[in-house]
């Protein structure tokens, strides 16, 4: 993909020259590296270019940093946060993981639990660079793309043969081993990845029986190989593999006796990824991609006395996808895709339904964009993408961005786009009745049967709604505004800002629909809330002296609910203190959605002295108190004790590199993550404290 | 002497009920009841476990005489039933659902609304009160059409009465500033309630540990009849 989108880019430039009015920008790149980027625009454009806020991490800083998995390289991007739910999921702009879409070299890692895509599932060897789109992108990327889309673009093989491995290790037996061999020639080239990552796991509270993060062992084996037949056509490959294996331990307490289990998971997941480029013309070249993936987990608890098996749960997902993109370079100033492909999606699972009952989906989508690049000073690109699903209504989702630039350097981006997120699997196919709380909740495909079934068995005390009204949900959606500038007043600073306004509707939430004859409730899924998240982003890119990058940013955020603001606005929302007084609460107590910290930063600050190999990276961010519970039934935190306190971690690295024969070297790493030793026990059980770590790679 | 004692008592008397203002601040503030973790029809684990059970049965209590009248464990049908259709209790609780003995819910003449106010803050009821079974509750909104709520004084459903419901904690929280306004459902006094807790043992950050459908609550009746507290 990236091949042609080069050349593609090198296409339009040969022509500008051809032509003559338009040049492109020489920019100063003392810290502005000319950087191509492939997310916002499916197309190769610069990074300094490109409409939308974008950031990128390169191999470069990921090795710097000595990171492994992608979540570390996430959180160290001015403005995202992790967010502990299921796993370790992305932030974006204030949403939920759910909300954000994430790609390897332009197609989706699939397997959610409660929505979020646990980012330490992605090892970030073989990782050429990570792109990270702020606001939505659904008119060229469909559903999911509604708060950002993160793309890992993998690297492709060097020319000649070359092998390298690497190995780190640290604290919580946590261990990192990677091989690579690859090989390539002017025209092919092939990239095998084989990578073990695992950990003892880690318990902050001892006096709970089991482990806060259970011990692992995650394989990955990935390939990537690229053919070129003639000057016109084109083939790569990406094939992949993941599968763990990880094991806990934990105690129920029930009807007083107190019960010990083994809990067991097991996850496989695959993606198959041929892509066929041809070049028809001068004007247009074609893409046509194929994608296939699974994602398979299995759960057992087992009782410790006697190895019964207590609870199981088995999931599969499997998406096929077929999907073609034609580029089109009219002329230097005019460039268009058009695009349309199918997805098919089938579930099997306890919760889900098997034989038969599995849930099968179709998707059918096409997309457009035209680029124009009117001259040095403007730059407009609009968008535009339609879905239409079998089990929610038709989409349609656009998209304009303007890019102007009154002088060299300063740049104004603004953009107004539609984002969307189709109803989830859970909200469409769920059939679950919780055997200890006794509730059962139903997907909107589902409820109608489900709701007769239990009436047939007796056990419906109440239906609230007509039956026939269920079955209907739309996808959630949003508006969404961003705004903002670059600007690089000397040679060794620039200063980024954006702001942004996402104005949501559609929410989707559970409802009672029945109540049961043993007084629980049945739920189903409802479009029912509306929210808003706006903010302020910015950052500081600083050379002071050569060899000296130092960066700040800084976000402001706030995520919050429509009817919650209408009702303390109207005056009849209060709050409780601890001495049990309640008083009026206005809007400033209002802390927003929960596990969004308003205020939060990041600093990076990496010494890399000329001619001596040598990389020094220091990194911190820091977050505000967020809000995770609610004491006082108002719905959302407002007193001390409902907040998770602010805390800032701070990681350094340092690695140096020997050069040992001609063309073999060796990297010697060490770092320590988390300096300070910070940890919230059981309100951020992804944080295990002070790690320190070592690694080592030759590269041959 | 006994005769001008007694006079004087009666001026006294005549002359405070003459100025209200004064009666107000010299009266003493009426007691605040605390009624600790009384069971509504919690729910059980059968024997040899399984999914857990409730019986559906109210426990039924007297705010005049601060006491329980019928417990949701009592399972004999003849006491229940002959305590039920009584005066002698003011408030039920079952669940989530909280009925006052009048209108749809009991023979009495209990009735009541809920305020969005800080308990302290309300010192008079409003004129009006409901009967349960004439009360007009917020509908739940779904695609399509609404349902409209049990039509209850004190209105069912998360947000809607209250309590607050939090789906990801599985965590019923009473909502800070709403107070319930009743009238009692034998002598007709006036008072107002807020509830605490949901938990067995008001804990002061519950979690879904905690054995639910057990009310802690306040309140305050005024003996005299009158609106005010």
């Amino acid at each position: 993909m990236r091949c042609l989108l080069l050349s593609l880019l090198l296409c339009g430039v040969t022509l500008a020259q051809d032509t003559g009015p338009f040049k492109p920008v020489q920019l100063d790149t003392t810290i502005t590296y000319d950087a191509v980027v492939v997310t916002a625009t499916r197309t190769a454009k610069e990074l300094v270019d490109v409409a939308v806020p974008t950031a990128v991490v390169t191999a470069e800083q990921i090795q710097a940093q000595g990171a492994t998995r992608l979540g570390q390289v996430l959180e160290t991007i001015p403005g995202l946060q992790l967010f502990d739910d299921h796993g370790s999921g992305l932030q974006v702009q204030g949403f939920s993981p759910d909300y954000t879409l994430i790609l390897i070299d332009g197609e989706p890692i699939i397997g959610r639990t409660a929505g979020t895509l646990d980012l330490d599932r992605v090892t970030v060897q073989g990782v050429e660079r990570v792109e990270v789109v702020r606001g939505p992108s659904s008119s060229l990327y469909g559903s999911e793309a509604l708060a950002g889309v993160v793309n890992i673009i993998t690297r492709q093989a060097r020319q000649g043969v070359r092998g390298s491995f690497g190995a780190q290790t640290g604290s919580f037996g946590r261990s990192d081993l990677t091989g690579e061999v690859e090989a390539a020639t002017d025209r092919f080239g092939a990239r095998l990845l084989l990578n073990r990552f695992g950990s003892n796991g880690y318990d902050l509270t001892p006096d709970v029986f089991g482990q806060t993060a259970p011990s692992f062992s995650d394989y990955t084996v990935d390939f990537r190989g690229t053919a070129e037949l003639n000057n016109r056509v084109d083939f790569s490959l990406g094939v992949r593999g993941t599968r763990e294996d990880q094991s806990n331990f934990f105690a129920l307490t029930e009807g007083g006796e107190r019960t010990t289990f083994d809990s067991e998971g097991k996850r496989l997941d695959w993606s198959v990824h041929p892509e066929m480029n041809v070049q028809l013309s001068n004007t247009y070249r074609l893409n046509t991609t194929l994608y296939a993936a699974g994602y398979e987990t299995e759960t057992r608890y087992r009782r410790q006395s006697d190895g019964d098996l207590y609870f199981s749960d088995d999931f599969d997902q499997r998406l096929l996808r077929a999907e073609s993109q034609l580029n089109a370079v009219w002329s230097p100033k005019h460039l268009s895709i058009v695009g349309g492909g199918v997805t098919q999606e089938r579930l099997l699972g306890d919760r889900y339904g098997t034989g038969d009952d599995a849930p099968q989906a179709s998707q059918f989508f096409a997309f457009a964009q035209h680029e124009w690049l009117a001259s040095k000073f403007f730059e407009a690109n609009v968008s535009a993408r339609i879905d239409a699903h079998d089990d929610y209504d038709t989409r349609f989702s656009p998209k304009f961005a303007v890019l102007v630039r009154p002088m060299d350097r300063l740049r104004l981006r603004a953009s107004v786009g539609s984002g969307f997120k189709a109803p989830a699997f859970r909200q469409l196919y769920l059939s679950f009745t919780n055997a200890v709380a006794g509730y059962s909740v139903f997907g909107v495909t589902r409820i109608q049967d489900g709701i007769e079934r239990l009436d047939r068995e007796g056990q419906i005390n109440e239906v609230y709604l007509p039956l026939d009204l269920f079955g209907s949900i739309e996808a959630e959606t949003s508006v969404a505004y961003n705004a903002g500038f670059t600007f690089e007043p000397f040679s060794w600073m620039s200063l980024r800002t954006d702001v942004f306004y996402n104005d949501v509707e559609n929410l989707i939430e559970t409802q009672p629909v029945a109540q049961k004859s043993n007084g629980a409730f049945v739920f189903g899924y409802f479009n029912i809330a509306k929210l808003y998240t706006r903010g302020i982003e910015t950052e500081v890119t600083t050379t002071p002296f050569s060899g000296l990058t130092a960066a700040v940013g800084y976000q402001f955020l706030q995520a919050r609910d429509r009817d919650i603001v209408r009702q303390i606005e109207e005056g009849i929302i209060f709050g409780r203190d601890l001495n049990g007084r309640d008083s009026r609460l206005s809007l400033s107590d209002y802390g927003g959605l929960f596990g969004r910290s308003p205020h939060s930063a990041t600093m990076r600050l990496t010494y890399q002295p000329a001619r001596q190999d040598l990389t020094v990276s220091l990194r911190g961010r820091w977050r505000s108190r967020y809000g995770y519970r609610d004491l006082d039934g108002n719905a959302f935190a407002n007193r001390d004790d409902e907040f998770v306190p602010a805390y800032a971690i701070f990681d350094m690295t340092a690695s140096k590199r020997f050069a040992l024969t001609g063309t073999t070297s060796l990297d010697v790493q060490a770092g320590v993550d988390n300096i300070f030793d910070i940890t919230r026990p059981t309100l951020v059980p992804s944080m295990p404290g002070r790690r320190l770590f070592a690694g080592l790679r030759v590269s041959l | 002497m006994h005769r001008y004692a007694f006079l004087l008592l009666f001026a006294s008397l005549v002359l405070t009920a003459c100025d209200s203002d004064d009666t107000a601040d010299e009266a003493e503030p009426l007691a605040v009841e605390t009624v600790n973790s009384i069971e509504a029809d919690p729910a059980t684990i059968p024997p040899g476990g399984g999914r857990p059970v409730a019986t559906g049965r109210y426990t039924l209590y007297s705010l005049e005489d601060g006491r329980v009248v019928l417990s949701s464990s009592e399972a004999d049908p003849a006491v229940r039933e002959r305590d039920s259709v009584s005066t002698a209790w003011d408030v039920g609780f079952r669940s989530t659902t909280v009925i006052f003995n009048g209108g749809s819910s009991g023979p009495g003449n209990a009735a009541a609304t809920i305020l969005a106010e800080a308990f302290d803050d309300v010192t008079e009821a409003p004129a009006t009160l409901l009967a349960d079974g004439n009360n007009q509750c917020p509908e739940i909104q779904g695609f399509g059409g609404v349902r409209p709520g049990p039509p209850l004084a004190v209105c069912t459903g998360s947000g809607n009465g209250w309590y607050n419901y939090d789906p990801a904690a599985n965590v019923v929280s009473p909502r800070a500033g709403r107070t319930i306004v009743f009238r009692t459902a034998d002598e007709q006094l006036f008072g107002k309630m807020r509830i605490l807790s949901y938990y067995q043992g008001n804990p002061s950050a519950p979690t879904s540990d905690n054995a639910s459908r057990y009310y802690t609550f306040e309140y305050v009746l005024q003996p005299d009849g009158s609106r005010e507290f």
